[in-house]
């Protein structure tokens, strides 16, 4: 009890406290600020031996010295009547809590800390819309080397959804190669330097994770589901596989015979996306949308390890991606987490633009595929605009009136009063690039496509000349509007749409601008965009069914 | 590898975690009502978004089908939106579509389902539309003949291009026999073809009724102004006239059989393993579920990565549970080139005798609860969601602990009880029911190893051998 008296007397235990206290934010300092001030990896760890080793030096010296008013003296010589141990002793207690609320501060945020903003440039708060129909609390942040990132924030559940954008698709693809870029898709889950195949999804699952992908004519989005607890996790991830990715040629191999089992099921084994490949190459004669993004299955049993790293280094940049976040997070660690995690991952050359344009079709094209079939299929293509063109809003009100439910003109005339469909839909592809307007109809078995393909031009014809009613168009409206508040109704309906503004319309901000854009376009505008695009020798024309028996004759 | 700066995060993130995990698998609390003739009403406000979200669930559903006529309530169930109250079939697409809404109505095993999603400015319309479904269908022959013809041909359209969707339906058929949990939701060719106008009528005067039905109402409403609306147009409802149909439980013929579906020219075989399975109130739910994330319910499950990862065998297989109100089913479900159909066949046996080894312990029962948990909470996000999750509690007799208490469930969760219940509800492979649709031609000598094979032509109109 004496010596732990007289420890006390000579301010050890005080000094032992402010030296812990001090290291321990000397070792913040460093670790927080070592990236921008680029001190060498070993610096943090050099630091903390030193303090460990100088912890039983500073003891020592206290219990050996002792400040008094003509300076530092030996403590057993000091005279205990002269001895000012008492106001040392007070300032350190003021040491103390000085240091302590600065840890607390530091603790709390590195805003509190002023003095490090010249040296650590603080974490970027991202641009707020300019426009003043989107929601104010969305941030924006273009990294250093190109990516950009887009975050809406949404505290409605406690999950975060992640979507980032590659501008890579079917059309960045040529003969040879076709299905390139679907491939590279299911490659980028198949490991890294770090990471065994299997093991990206493996992390992200244990962390609470889930994810998908999904390859266009245009883009490959990738995609991810989590609680907020495994943001880092994510970003850990993600980096890694931009930055790391492994391609090992016997992942390759077991990964070419996945996609041909995908390539079976989704294709082969599938009626309507049999006709619908042979449509769009049918319809493209240059353009390279008129390969599946599948692949043909002699470049999917062909394409090599080179040519699969030539696509990942060409398109995989991050100057060619958009990250989208929504959801349980602030854009404030958003950007910082991008910061640490993306921001070293290098800039590449640009892609090269796609520079065929589709010649203009003259004249209608044809094809029949025969096979075994029940039912048969009537698929018709329509050459139209890219996603970004004005006329693109006006047809999507057009398709919904012609074929979009229960109510629709092509519906309520084929599928209810002729019966001679049982299903009709139209759908137009909205890319980059200037596409098609597709309608699909199944025929009850033993339908006539011919009959019904007549059909369908004289109602397409009488729109193209004639228009729509306001009633019509007022519903179509009504429409598209619901669909928009359904889409924003869940954090991942969010950063699809988000993504889908940023890439194919130029930015995010345009997804607030469609309600007034919907409610401006007028009935002639539906009727002018039916004129250019529904002319005969704009149209590409499938057939499936089964081949004609001798009976048939 | 990581600094302790980020430890720390790292330590922070993980105790928010445990607070989120937790704060994602509640139901909100439901206003619930209860009308003199039996109906229930469910109510609750959500006003992020302008809309409303609704499902109305009446019991019945396919196993009240009557006998032979498999699919009549999912007849009804399409019937009930062509023509009710003064509207016909034309013009209620229309009031429906003219304001932008959805509505649309489905039959399951257990019951019929009406299912919308409205502008909330459109709520009156909305309830008005509901309730001329369920109290004033007009059932119209014309109509209902042509909707038959027309699902007829939906299942042909499917035998040429969907084909993994038929496969549960033979499924079923094969393994619950003549017991309604074998009946197609939606009828067969030659079921459908058997049903009459006078049938649908007597089904609809018999079984759809207040006192079997739920309405949940979720969204952007005052709850007073909604209930008022849905009491007025729902208290004058009828009871149906029959008592509600109960069936025994199904008693699945033990023992390996195949059922094995032609499709001359398939590149490709189908397959669905299979056998008795639990009803919705098995008690270890939290550990069953654990279970099958882990055999065949994630993207990193066993038999995913046995059949797809390591062998490229399929690019996708998984197990699911079906669990009615009796005992359901425990399946395997997955598709192979016709060439390896055996390989992926025996692999996906050894992957289940694997899951009966080895059980769910250590790192990947972590992962399985983490993952169970942290996927949870955007099931329950939109207004829709939040309606079918009430109205589904309500018609299964459950209450919102089924909800509430499932995250503490999954969290406590140890690995004995989920091997106990591995043992309990996954049947053992040399009680597997076998179902392959695929090239016969092909395949029928060397599929005979698993058992007696009963072969039935994709044609054929039915889906009970």
């Amino acid at each position: 009890m004496a010596l732990f008296a007289e420890l006390r007397r000579r301010n050890v235990l005080k000094v032992a406290l402010l030296y812990v206290i001090a290291s321990w934010l000397m070792l913040w300092f460093v670790a927080v600020t070592s990236d921008a001030l680029e001190l060498p990896a070993w610096s943090y760890n050099a630091l903390l031996i030193t303090l460990a080793i100088g912890f039983p030096i500073a003891l020592l010296f206290a219990w050996t010295y002792e400040f008094t008013p003509t300076g530092l003296k030996k403590a057993i010589d000091v005279d205990q009547t002269q001895s000012i141990v008492y106001k040392t002793g007070q300032k350190l207690n003021a040491a103390v809590a000085v240091l302590l609320v600065l840890g607390l501060l530091a603790m709390l945020g590195k805003g509190f800390m002023p003095k490090f903003e010249f040296i650590l440039p603080g974490v970027p708060e991202g641009d707020a819309p300019t426009s003043e129909k989107a929601p104010a609390e969305i941030r924006s942040l273009t990294l250093d080397n190109g990516l950009k990132i887009i975050v809406w924030p949404d505290h409605d559940i406690p999950n975060v959804v992640m979507y980032n954008f590659v501008r890579a698709g079917g059309r960045n693809e040529y003969p040879g190669i076709t299905g390139l870029s679907h491939f590279f898709e299911h490659m980028m889950f198949n490991g890294t330097d770090d990471l065994e195949p299997g093991e990206f999804d493996r992390v992200m699952e244990a962390a609470g994770g889930a994810n998908n992908a999904y390859t266009s004519k245009d883009v490959t989005v990738y995609q991810n589901w989590f609680p907020t607890a495994a943001l880092e996790t994510i970003f850990e991830l993600e980096a890694d596989r931009m930055e790391n990715l492994a391609i090992v040629p016997e992942v390759v191999e077991s990964e070419r015979a996945g996609v041909y089992s995908e390539r079976r099921t989704s294709v082969d084994n599938n009626n309507f996306s049999r006709l619908f490949e042979q449509v769009f190459a049918t319809a493209f004669v240059a353009h390279p949308y008129q390969f599946p993004v599948i692949g043909w299955p002699s470049d999917i049993e062909a394409w090599t390890i080179e040519d699969l790293e030539n696509y990942f280094r060409t398109y995989y940049a991050p100057n060619n991606s958009t990250i989208v976040f929504t959801g349980a997070v602030t854009p404030g660690d958003i950007f910082e987490l991008a910061d640490e995690y993306f921001a070293s991952i290098s800039v590449q050359e640009p892609p090269a633009d796609i520079r065929t344009v589709e010649p203009e079709q003259r004249g209608v094209r044809r094809l029949l595929i025969e096979t075994d079939a029940q039912t048969p299929l009537l698929h018709m293509a329509f050459h139209a605009g890219s996603a970004a063109d004005s006329q693109t809003l006006p047809m999507t009100l057009l398709l919904n009136i012609l074929a979009g439910g229960d109510s629709s003109r092509l519906h309520r005339l084929l599928v209810e009063d002729q019966q001679t469909a049982i299903d009709v839909g139209a759908w137009q592809h909205q890319g980059f690039d200037p596409s098609v307007v597709y309608f699909y109809l199944t025929l009850p078995p033993g339908g006539d496509p011919g009959a019904v393909e007549a059909t369908v031009l004289t109602e397409l014809e009488r729109v193209a000349g004639e228009g729509v009613t306001a009633a019509e168009l007022a519903k179509a409206q009504s429409i598209l509007l619901a669909d928009f508040w359904r889409g924003l109704a869940t954090i991942n309906g969010k950063a699809a749409a988000l993504g889908d503004y940023e890439v194919f319309h130029g930015s995010f901000e345009a997804l607030f601008e469609h309600p007034d854009r919907v409610e401006t376009i007028v009935a002639d505008d539906l009727r002018a965009a039916a004129a250019q695009v529904f002319r005969r020798t704009n149209m590409t024309v499938g057939v499936l069914q089964a081949p004609a028996t001798e009976a048939d004759q | 590898m990581m600094r302790s700066p980020r430890g720390l995060v790292a330590l922070l993130l993980y105790v928010a975690c445990s607070v989120s995990f937790a704060q994602g698998i509640t139901l909100p609390d439901i206003e619930r009502i209860e009308l003199e003739n039996g109906a229930v009403l469910l109510l609750h406000e959500k006003h992020d978004v302008p809309l409303i979200g609704v499902q109305a669930i009446v019991r019945g559903g396919t196993v009240s089908d009557p006998e032979g006529m498999a699919g009549l309530s999912s007849l009804l169930a399409g019937l009930l939106q062509k023509g009710a109250g003064d509207r016909d079939s034309a013009q209620f697409a229309e009031a429906v579509a003219a304001v932008g809404g959805e509505l649309s109505a489905a039959a399951d095993l257990e019951g019929i389902s009406i299912s919308g999603e409205f502008m909330s400015r459109d709520a009156a319309l909305m309830v008005e539309l509901l309730a001329d479904m369920l109290q004033r269908p007009e059932l119209d022959a014309d109509e209902m003949a042509k909707l038959r013809d027309r699902s007829i041909n939906f299942i042909r359209a499917a035998k040429d291009t969907n084909l993994g969707a038929l496969v549960p339906l033979y499924g079923a058929a094969f393994l619950f026999g003549e017991h309604a949990y074998g009946n197609p939701l939606e009828g067969s060719e030659e079921s459908l073809a058997r049903i009459r106008h006078r049938d649908l009528l007597g089904y609809y005067a018999d079984h759809v009724g207040a006192d079997r039905s739920v309405i949940a109402v979720v969204g952007d409403f005052e709850i007073a102004a909604m209930t008022e609306l849905l009491t007025s147009a729902f208290a004058e409802w009828r009871k149906a006239d029959a008592e509600p149909i109960l069936i025994a439980p199904p008693a699945p013929e033990p023992g390996r059989r195949v059922l094995l579906v032609d499709k001359p020219g398939a590149t490709q075989t189908y397959f669905w393993l299979a056998g008795p399975g639990v009803a919705v109130d098995y008690p270890q739910r939290a550990e069953l579920n654990i279970a099958n994330t882990v055999f065949g319910g994630r993207l990193t499950s066993m038999l995913n990565n046995a059949l797809q990862l390591e062998s490229g065998l399929t690019y996708g297989a998984r197990s699911t549970l079906t669990r009615p109100s009796l005992p359901g089913s425990v399946a395997i479900y997955s598709f192979t080139k016709t060439e390896s159909t055996i390989a992926a066949i025996d692999m996906a046996i050894d992957v289940l005798e694997k899951l009966f080894a080895e059980g769910v312990s250590g790192d990947l029962l972590d992962s399985a609860k983490n993952y169970i948990l942290g996927q949870y909470a955007p099931r329950l996000e939109t207004s829709a969601q939040l309606a079918g999750a009430a109205s589904y509690l309500e018609h299964m007799g459950l209450d919102a602990a089924y909800i509430n208490d499932y995250g503490p469930a999954i969290t406590a969760a140890d690995s004995e009880t989920i091997t106990a219940v591995i043992n309990d509800v996954y049947p053992q492979p040399d009680e597997l029911v076998f179902v392959l649709l695929g090239d016969a031609e092909l395949i029928r000598e060397d599929v005979a190893r698993y058992g007696p094979v009963t072969e039935i032509a994709i044609t054929d109109p039915r889906f009970r051998p």
